[in-house]
């Protein structure tokens, strides 16, 4: 097999280069070991929203310059901040071209809620999480009805509420809580208390049911202007459902991520997976990347798993497979490697100090902040330290950035998908 | 004493993403998804085998789960056996009938005639959908008059030995009962590449067996088949090649990992067809084609996109030309081997396929390409084109 661009990692990172290359005309193939973060993730793309204080960053770009500045290793300052506003634009311009809208607040950060009932400053976020009415009616402080749908468990109303008015923003806020009941599910003898998000998702998917439900959520949010649910209106109908319901109950419809599998998060998955396809673009799912070899100082091929001894060779290699979690890093007693072409990491310490004592410290853990080593332009190096031209680290595998204390996670994916197609494209002359 | 080789639901993270990606559990509530019929309920299966659940028994055993899990967890294997250690064994004609291909096979196709057409007669539909309960909508595949590897000794074997390198070909039960035509298609597109074919000594692969239960047989049959491929590539480079996806799948991961038998000596060897025709274009064994001109929607099978295979086949499509190619999102197909032939899920796996009967009828093409022979019964029965493989529209460029 034999590609233009080769990119093992189909996360939203992959997804972003190979649908950058691809529609520059390059042969490109995305191999993925099992579904991505995006199933885990909240669905919001974050571009920076704590500053290295942990204060809350309101305007990304302009905090950006100066951060970049002081940060010289980050991802962000190897893009530049131009080619992060243009990755940003790509990225909402492919969703778009899948009928996925993304509203931002200008060029300023905007907060989702979380199923715990905290804020999150995020930059890009759904239809349902982010736009203009609901800014609106948060400013005249509406009042919201936080429902749930009876055998959910991945939801506590109860508790977010009691968060969310410990927060300054939610002062005299009039929050209330009701439920949804699945008016007919077929079988009565099946356990109603088996729900989760994607059997949620299904029913709203589904037309028939919309009716009942919109008149259920009338009867239950009352007087409130403002319906916040956990994250289930449809996943192939989403869009369309969402105006609907709006429509039947003349209220805004918000959608609060839920704990895996996350139904915004397979709405991003869904669209880049769809526009890579239709572009022409090679998806091969559920094979693993073995080990590869160098002729020339340059990466000649990779092999898999599944295709044993067939070699698959790129004239670009990009390696998006993320952090310790999907396994694009591995740790043991002894340290920490990138396993499949071994390559440099950034200096670790040892290992008692690569995590904090809380398990949910607001900055993160140190070893958030490991990965791989690279030139400017996301070049790793291999074993015996010499760049690897053709080759690019994108995404959660990269060294000094930390996704969770800067709460940075997704643009850096992004911008570094989207920097790497750009230098792949330019090398092929295309 | 738990088998402590068997502990990988223990890498479950409770994702539930297997459970979105399941084909079943997506259209039938009865069907609590892989998940937790997998890894969530094994552990209790270990400690008490009472704590079984019914609701396994709707797995097909597509795989598409394993396909989707990010953290490497065997979750279609771990149901799959967990059906055949802890159900209660029942003797059922149907699935008896169902899953001894050989047997019926070779009964069947010396009066394929009348089996043709009793099978088709509506009376004796009735009857099967009554009393065996198979759904009097299922059409069955008609079967061949003889064998294939009587045809192949009859008219085949002798020419072969005029070529220099030869192939195994594990031919299959679809193959030898039904449809001699790909058989002969495989033979003559060999042939244009100046590769002779022999025949190996050979038993279903067990995937019926597997399915309904009967893994001693599925064992014995494994075990044969191991042992009489192994004898026939005595000399190293041979390589062994079937032209159902499914029988590959089976020979190579089913064996080793279901059946827990050691098929190493025969697995870098063997192969999916289109994998071995793709290695011999890359080495320049190309011979000349001549124009294909059909539209064709190409379906990819469960168990290829599970080995990895589907690439091969696109790539060796690709090669034809004049051939409109479309490739249609990845999707199963619902029929699942002998599943769509059993009345209790017979809805659930047309309703598993209609989203790609749709895709199939959206595509309008002259022909639907697939490497499986169950998907191909299942998409001729339920759209209203035809089923190709992609080894006859080789034998189609090659024709002279």
């Amino acid at each position: 097999m034999n590609y233009d661009c080769l990119i093992i990692g189909g996360g939203i990172s992959g997804l972003t280069c190979g649908i950058r290359c691809q529609s520059a005309g390059l042969s490109t193939a995305i191999l993925s070991a099992g579904m991505s973060a995006l199933h885990f993730s909240s669905g919001s793309i974050d571009l920076i929203g704590y500053d290295r204080a942990r204060r809350i960053v309101h305007s990304p770009f302009e905090y950006l310059k100066e951060f970049t500045g002081a940060m010289p290793d980050h991802p962000y300052a190897h893009c530049g901040v131009d080619t992060v506003r243009e990755a940003l634009v790509f990225l909402r311009d492919t969703l778009k071209a899948e009928e996925l809208e993304i509203y931002d607040n200008g060029e300023r950060n905007h907060f989702h809620v979380t199923g715990m009932g905290t804020l999150k400053p995020t930059y890009f976020s759904q239809r349902s999480v982010f736009n203009d009415s609901i800014r609106q009616a948060f400013e005249r402080r509406a009042k919201i009805a936080v429902l749930n749908f009876e055998g959910y468990r991945d939801f506590y109303p109860e508790l977010a509420i009691s968060n969310l008015l410990k927060n300054e923003l939610f002062k005299n806020v009039e929050i209330v809580t009701g439920r949804l009941v699945f008016p007919d599910y077929g079988d009565p003898e099946k356990n109603p208390f088996e729900y989760r998000s994607i059997d949620i998702a299904r029913i709203f998917d589904t037309i028939q049911y919309l009716d009942e439900i919109a008149e259920q959520i009338k009867r239950e949010a009352g007087d409130a202007e403002f319906v916040a649910m956990p994250a289930f209106i449809g996943i192939n109908n989403y869009k369309k459902h969402h105006q609907i319901l709006q429509m039947l109950t003349g209220k805004l419809i918000y959608e609060i991520p839920t704990l895996p599998p996350s139904i915004l998060g397979m709405r991003l998955d869904d669209a880049l997976k769809s526009r890579f396809a239709d572009l022409g673009g090679v998806l091969i799912a559920g094979d693993k990347v073995m080990g590869g070899d160098f002729l020339d100082g340059v990466l000649d091929h990779v092999h898999t798993q599944n295709y044993g001894t067939t070699r698959l060779r790129a004239r670009a290699f990009v390696l998006s497979t993320g952090s310790f979690f999907s396994g694009g890093l591995v740790s043991d007693s002894g340290g920490m490697r990138e396993p499949v072409l071994n390559l440099r990491m950034s200096a670790t310490s040892p290992r008692n100090t690569w995590y904090s004592p809380q398990f949910l410290d607001r900055k993160g853990h140190p070893f958030f902040e490991f990965g791989v080593e690279t030139t400017g332009k996301l070049n790793p190096f291999d074993a015996e330290g010499k760049v690897i031209e053709n080759m690019f680290c994108t995404g959660a595998i990269l060294a000094h950035y930390n996704p969770i204390g800067e709460g940075s996670g997704g643009g850096v994916a992004v911008s570094t998908g989207y920097y790497a197609a750009n230098q792949i494209i330019k090398a092929c002359g295309k | 004493m738990i088998d402590l080789e068997n502990i990988s639901f223990d890498h479950c993270i409770k994702c539930t993403v297997c459970t979105i990606y399941c084909p079943v559990a997506r259209v039938t509530h009865h069907f609590p998804g892989p998940k937790q019929c997998g890894p969530d309920t094994e552990r209790l299966r270990i400690k008490n085998p009472e704590l079984l659940d019914d609701s396994l028994r709707y797995c097909t055993n597509c795989k598409r789960c394993e396909i989707a899990c990010p953290s490497n967890v065997k979750i279609a294997d771990i149901i799959q056996s967990s059906k055949w250690k802890y159900f209660k064994k029942k003797f059922r004609i149907r699935d008896y009938f169902l899953s001894h291909t050989d047997l019926i096979g070779n009964t069947a196709v010396k009066y394929s005639g009348i089996m043709n057409f009793f099978t088709a007669l509506s009376p004796v539909k009735f009857f099967l959908d009554q009393v065996l309960l198979i759904p009097s909508k299922r059409i069955f595949p008609k079967y061949a008059r003889g064998t294939f590897r009587k045809w192949f000794k009859k008219f085949a074997r002798k020419k072969q030995s005029a070529f220099g390198t030869h192939v195994v070909y594990f031919h299959g039960c679809f193959v030898n009962y039904n449809e001699h035509g790909l058989g002969k298609d495989l033979v003559s597109v060999m042939n244009a590449m100046n590769i002779g074919v022999t025949i190996p000594r050979e038993r279903c692969c067990g995937v019926p067996l597997i399915a309904n239960g009967y893994i001693e047989k599925a064992r014995k049959n494994a075990r044969f088949n191991i042992n009489a491929l192994r004898k026939t590539i005595e000399d190293p480079g041979t390589r062994i090649v079937t032209t159902s996806s499914s029988c590959a799948f089976a020979l190579k991961y089913e064996y080793a990992n279901l059946l827990e038998m050691d098929n190493s000596s025969i697995f870098n060897n063997l192969n999916y067809i289109t994998r071995y025709i793709y290695d011999q274009f890359q080495a320049g064994n190309v011979p000349p084609m001549k124009p294909v001109t059909i539209r064709a929607a190409y379906h990819s099978p469960c168990h290829l996109e599970r080995m990895g295979g589907v690439i091969y086949t696109i790539d060796v499509l690709r090669r034809v030309p004049g051939l409109d190619l479309q490739i249609l999102h990845s999707e199963c197909c619902g029929i699942a081997g002998t599943y769509g032939f059993k009345k209790e899920y017979y809805d659930v796996s047309q309703k598993v396929g209609s989203a790609l009967f749709k895709r199939i009828e959206k595509a309008r093409p002259d022909f639907v390409i697939t490497d499986c022979e169950t998907c191909k019964w299942q998409i001729e029965m339920s759209t209203p084109y035809k089923v190709l493989h992609p080894v006859s529209i080789l034998a189609r460029a090659f024709e002279k």
